[in-house]
């Protein structure tokens, strides 16, 4: 157990380096999220901006297209020089790094999300003190779902000529039920005062456990260097 | 290959084709016309039927791909591939049915109600599933993606339906049914189902062929032993040598 956790630091840590070196992923991902955000900002109309599930939305959208940046960005490093196979040669589960990818990508997003929610909250003047931590606990859950399938198609398109537009068509109608429980989740709590729960939650916790234990299974069979 | 008997094939066929004529017979004289709905409320008799082996279809895309994932035989991918095509299709069918009737009902051509909404995200799923397949070159790596995207997307359908009873709701949930309207809708399961189950099987064999096309296609051409007659002109590819 030490053992396996221990592979996944390193692996996670690799991950976090080779960012930090870089700085290739999270700089675009951070300016792609709030254009996004600022370009809904402008097409919805002032009538639109105070409206709570429009700052939802938005940043929804920005999560999406951002997310599957920062996807595809984390795998395609393992496609240069040989890194996967290297990476598959050394003696580790397949399924400990497809933990490790998840753990960094989720940190990535959880950066994005830090950056790109305060931007939407002030420019849509969505009032998150009626309920700030389901908001928090909402999204967490969503991110989750998210990053699990993200992760786990990553890996599998790395390999095709296309790689990001396709990751895109892939994982966006996958990640549809997470948008629609957690929009209608949040339109409950902020629009009409409701608290969360019953389905909304059933539905986020169902669809991350699906994603997680769908991909830790599967990835084993799709890794190829 | 095995090939299917074509005199049974057409027989299948002609079968399927009588009862849908049938079925179109009893819908139009055999049943009443409903009070509140009209004559549109006959587009019901189709609707749920393809609804069902929608989902028919999908269980068999999802089957498919497990049986690839752990056989690696490129006949489960021509299963899957083969009922993706036909949930595209039945799943347009669903909603374009499902739009015509909501014009009636409510006055729109679209609503976001949990029904409507769910078979637009069901039919965008599968439709996910055929556009992504020319994309990828290597057969091998098409039919793994293929798989992995089935399996996900079937499992994916449960959570579709969960999410979207959480928006607000307008489309009857049971309808109360006269003895010929139940008649009618019981009898149009079969010929529906059996074009189903043709379809499948039609598309299925097209695969088949179409890649053991395409493997003959791959084989290196053998050398022509017979020397150029005197007279006739170069290749294009010798002329630059010469």
């Amino acid at each position: 157990m030490m053992l396996l956790l221990r592979q996944i630091i390193l692996l996670t840590g690799k991950d976090l380096r080779i960012e930090a070196r870089s700085r290739q992923t999270l700089g675009l991902v951070i300016v792609l999220g709030i254009l996004i955000i600022v370009v809904l900002g402008l097409g919805l109309g002032p009538e639109q901006l105070t409206n709570g599930a429009s700052a939802t939305a938005a940043l929804w959208v920005a999560y999406l297209f951002a997310g599957v940046l920062v996807f595809e960005k984390t795998m395609s490093v393992e496609r240069h020089d040989g890194a996967l196979a290297s990476l598959l040669l050394a003696p580790i589960d397949r399924s400990v790094i497809y933990v490790a990818k998840l753990i960094s990508n989720l940190i990535l997003m959880l950066i994005l999300a830090l950056v790109i929610t305060p931007v939407a909250v002030v420019l849509f003047g969505f009032d998150l003190s009626a309920a700030p931590w389901q908001f928090v606990m909402i999204m967490a859950m969503s991110i989750l779902g998210f990053a699990a399938v993200g992760t786990l198609f990553a890996a599998v398109v790395s390999s095709t000529r296309l790689q990001g537009g396709l990751l895109a068509i892939v994982v966006l109608p996958l990640a549809l039920p997470l948008v629609i429980a957690s929009t209608q989740m949040m339109i409950q709590l902020f629009r009409d005062g409701k608290p969360i729960g019953g389905t909304g939650l059933t539905v986020l916790l169902a669809a991350d456990v699906l994603y997680l234990v769908t991909s830790w299974l599967v990835f084993e069979l799709i890794l190829e260097p | 290959m095995k090939q299917i008997n074509p005199i049974f094939s057409g027989i299948y066929w002609l079968t399927t084709l009588a009862l849908l004529v049938i079925g179109v017979v009893m819908v139009f004289a055999y049943t009443p016309t409903e009070v509140t709905m009209g004559p549109v409320q006959k587009i019901f008799y189709l609707h749920m039927p393809i609804a069902i082996c929608t989902f028919f279809s999908c269980m068999v895309v999802f089957i498919a791909s497990v049986g690839y994932l752990w056989q690696r035989k490129a006949m489960w991918d021509h299963l899957a591939h083969a009922a993706a095509q036909v949930v595209v299709i039945y799943a347009a069918i669903v909603l374009l049915t499902g739009m015509i009737w909501g014009r009636a009902a409510w006055g729109a051509w679209w609503q976001w109600t949990p029904r409507l909404t769910f078979s637009l995200v069901l039919w965008l799923l599968y439709v996910v599933y055929l556009v992504i397949r020319p994309s990828i070159e290597s057969s091998q790596r098409r039919a793994m993606i293929c798989a992995v995207y089935g399996v996900v997307a079937f499992l994916d359908v449960p959570l579709v339906y969960l999410s979207v009873r959480l928006m607000p709701d307008i489309h009857p949930t049971s309808i109360e049914l006269e003895p010929a309207m139940r008649n009618t809708l019981l009898f149009w399961f079969i010929p529906v189902t059996m074009l189903t189950v043709g379809l499948i099987t039609a598309s299925f064999r097209l695969a088949k062929r179409q890649a053991a096309c395409n493997v003959i296609r791959e084989l290196p051409m053998p050398k022509s032993k017979t020397p150029r007659p005197l007279g006739t002109p170069l290749s294009s590819g010798n002329r630059g040598v010469v």
